[in-house]
């Protein structure tokens, strides 16, 4: 396709075009080819997608979640397992993962802000330790708090627990081993 | 039709004072919408510039700054362009000099109430549309305004044939009031809102239609047209080939209307509509790098004037940003590459290698190479624009280069998992924090890109005020060059 005497010829327009010349090249071999390219590999791409792979966005993800279960069985095995204890060592590292993560709503002094104080008397869904553990591992949706179990792990949400449950036994007078009893008459 | 096609024109037929004023609204708004630019990439770096004020804080001013770049900036140099190229290959005047007027005065006045309305809070939501429904109307009306104008042009032409430059500015024209209205029909509610006649993915789906192809006939092949107009003409090199022009324009403009649903990928869209996407996207590139080897081939015989030319300086390196970025763009387009990059500051590198790159210098150089023949009087300051060039090329490199970064890191810090399987990263606030160095790059790109554009400004009215001076007393001696 490539004739010598096509190349650079004058087309002959420039006095319709503000004096602007063209020359009439055939289009570069690699241009074409690549054009080709793109083309074949997008009919390809389609057809395979969809008819032969039947691939789709919901089969990935199962996929990726197969995989996941797979890789970090053992992991998610032992997670489950970690225990609520109230120590000083518990509190003092739950302190840090507050800081953290809790501050942004609960406010750095626990009073409060876009989520709820957590120095008074009220615990609006739930008090007991127990309770507290299942509010941070599975947040309130509803409200706006995630779910912080899957990405702090079962170990540091107790040590936060920890951390919540003595500082408001202390802003209230209380001995935080109090706070683990369930309410009396309540 | 008859066509008298005279061989030469007298070139007082023109309507060139059209051409100066979008001139002149070009590089004013230009400085305005890139200085809004570095104010908000400011905030993203020191967040007390959002001053505490709702009217100038980052959710309102964004809006401004693309408003005011796409259809202020770049869209008074296409009319500017166009006005002045299309009537000399056409050889004929504007079809009406009342309807231009219309056209330019409603265009400005639709700037004005975007630069109003935005701050005051008042939008559609939708990007690249945000505009409420009584500017909405407005635009439409101007629109049809320039289309009539533009088409009773072709009619009344005085040559056969059509050169390539007009072809892209057809699908401009028509295109773009395609977009526009489809994509801005509601129903009104009261004066300053309204609701969406589509709801939900459809309404995500026209959104990301409208909004890919603004990219595409606003940005891309208006452009294409000024490049096939001012390049050859700029380095007085016939354009490499004619036949190629051909094919790239087809495929460009049939292909890009089909890739909307690539800024949909894993959403609630279809999956087949988001392999369209995908496909056509990919199928693009061939066509857009059509356009880059018309404009590089074209300068063949005449690379050693680009040494010295700061013309066709801005050209080369806006048709090769123009290449770089219609390589990225389909890159970005396929599932994997989106999965990773959506949502992230790559996204905003991306778009301005293209704005910085292609439009901002096809502009600056169609701008320099006008002004003497607008106003008859050589650049007041040569050097200057070598210089503009260097700051401008240097504030992109920064400012992509920073973006990337930042894109990369951001995207694979999302995704990334510990030994534990759990989220190697919790709290985004970490990953937001570790992206103040970029922003501080950006900035800088930025800074150096808008004094590159303060310069041009104050070179180009240098030279428009030696022009008029020289005009008010014609017994002075000729200027010494």
């Amino acid at each position: 396709m490539r004739q010598k005497a096509d190349r650079d010829r004058i087309l002959g327009h420039e006095n319709e075009a503000d004096g602007i010349q063209e020359y009439d090249n055939p289009l570069p071999d690699w241009w074409l080819g690549l054009f080709w390219i793109t083309i074949i590999w997008g009919v390809a791409y389609l057809v395979h997608y969809h008819f032969i792979a039947h691939r789709s966005p919901e089969a990935a993800l199962a996929q990726e979640l197969a995989a996941a279960e797979l890789r970090w069985a053992a992991t998610q095995a032992s997670e489950t397992e970690a225990e609520f204890v109230l120590s000083a060592e518990a509190v003092a590292e739950g302190e840090s993962i507050f800081q953290t993560y809790c501050v942004a709503c609960h406010g750095a002094n626990m009073l409060g802000g876009i989520g709820p104080n957590l120095l008074d008397d009220e615990w609006i869904h739930g008090g007991t330790s127990e309770d507290i553990v299942r509010i941070i591992t599975d947040g309130v949706p509803e409200k706006g708090m995630v779910p912080w179990g899957p990405v702090l792990g079962s170990d540091q949400v107790n040590r936060v627990a920890a951390y919540v449950i003595s500082r408001n036994a202390e802003a209230l007078g209380r001995d935080p081993a109090e706070a683990l009893r369930p309410p009396e008459g309540s | 039709m008859e066509y008298t096609n005279p061989t030469k024109v007298d070139e007082s037929i023109y309507d060139d004072d059209i051409v100066r004023m979008f001139f002149g609204a070009t590089v004013l708004w230009g400085v305005v919408g890139m200085l809004v630019g570095v104010v908000i990439a400011l905030q993203l770096a020191w967040w007390p510039a959002n001053l505490g004020l709702p009217w100038t804080t980052f959710g309102r001013l964004r809006p401004l700054h693309t408003n005011a770049v796409i259809f202020a900036f770049a869209g008074n140099i296409c009319f500017a362009g166009i006005y002045y190229s299309m009537q000399r290959l056409l050889k004929t005047r504007m079809w009406s000099d009342k309807l231009s007027r219309i056209h330019f005065w409603g265009w400005q006045a639709i700037i004005v109430a975007a630069a109003i309305t935005l701050p005051l809070g008042l939008t559609q939501s939708k990007e690249y549309a945000e505009l409420i429904w009584p500017i909405d109307v407005v635009i439409a009306v101007v629109w049809v305004v320039f289309a009539v104008n533009f088409f009773g042009t072709l009619a009344t032409r005085r040559v056969k044939h059509i050169y390539v430059a007009i072809w892209f500015y057809i699908s401009f024209v028509i295109t773009i009031a395609v977009l526009h209205i489809v994509n801005s029909l509601a129903i009104p509610a009261t004066l300053f809102r309204s609701y969406p006649l589509y709801s939900g993915m459809t309404d995500a789906l026209v959104q990301w239609w409208y909004g890919h192809n603004a990219v595409g006939f606003f940005l891309t092949t208006p452009f294409l047209g000024l490049m096939y107009y001012f390049l050859p003409r700029a380095a007085e090199r016939p354009v490499y080939s004619y036949r190629l022009s051909i094919v790239h324009f087809w495929a460009l403009v049939f292909l890009y209307i089909w890739t909307g649903p690539h800024h949909l990928l894993y959403s609630g869209l279809p999956d087949w509509a988001q392999t369209l996407g995908v496909v056509f996207s990919v199928m693009l590139l061939a066509p857009s790098w059509g356009g880059m080897l018309n404009g590089l081939l074209t300068l063949r015989g005449a690379w050693h004037r680009v040494r010295t030319d700061p013309v066709l300086k801005f050209f080369v390196v806006a048709v090769s940003f123009y290449g770089m970025s219609t390589f990225e763009g389909p890159m970005m387009a396929i599932r994997a590459v989106n999965g990773l990059a959506h949502f992230t500051n790559w996204v905003i590198g991306h778009v301005h290698s293209g704005a910085l790159g292609w439009v901002g210098m096809m502009t600056f150089g169609t701008l320099y190479w006008l002004v003497p023949k607008l106003w008859k009087r050589e650049l007041a300051y040569p050097n200057m624009a070598t210089t503009h060039f260097w700051l401008a090329t240097i504030g992109i490199v920064l400012y992509t280069v920073s973006m990337w970064a930042a894109g990369l890191m951001e995207g694979l810090m999302w995704r990334a998992v510990d030994d534990r399987g759990l989220l190697a990263n919790p709290a985004f606030m970490d990953i937001v924090d570790r992206l103040d160095p970029f922003y501080g790059l950006r900035l800088l790109g930025g800074l150096l890109y808008l004094i590159g554009a303060v310069l041009m400004a104050w070179n180009l009215i240098k030279t428009i005020a030696a022009s008029r001076a020289e005009v008010r007393t014609p017994s002075a001696a000729p200027a010494v060059p």
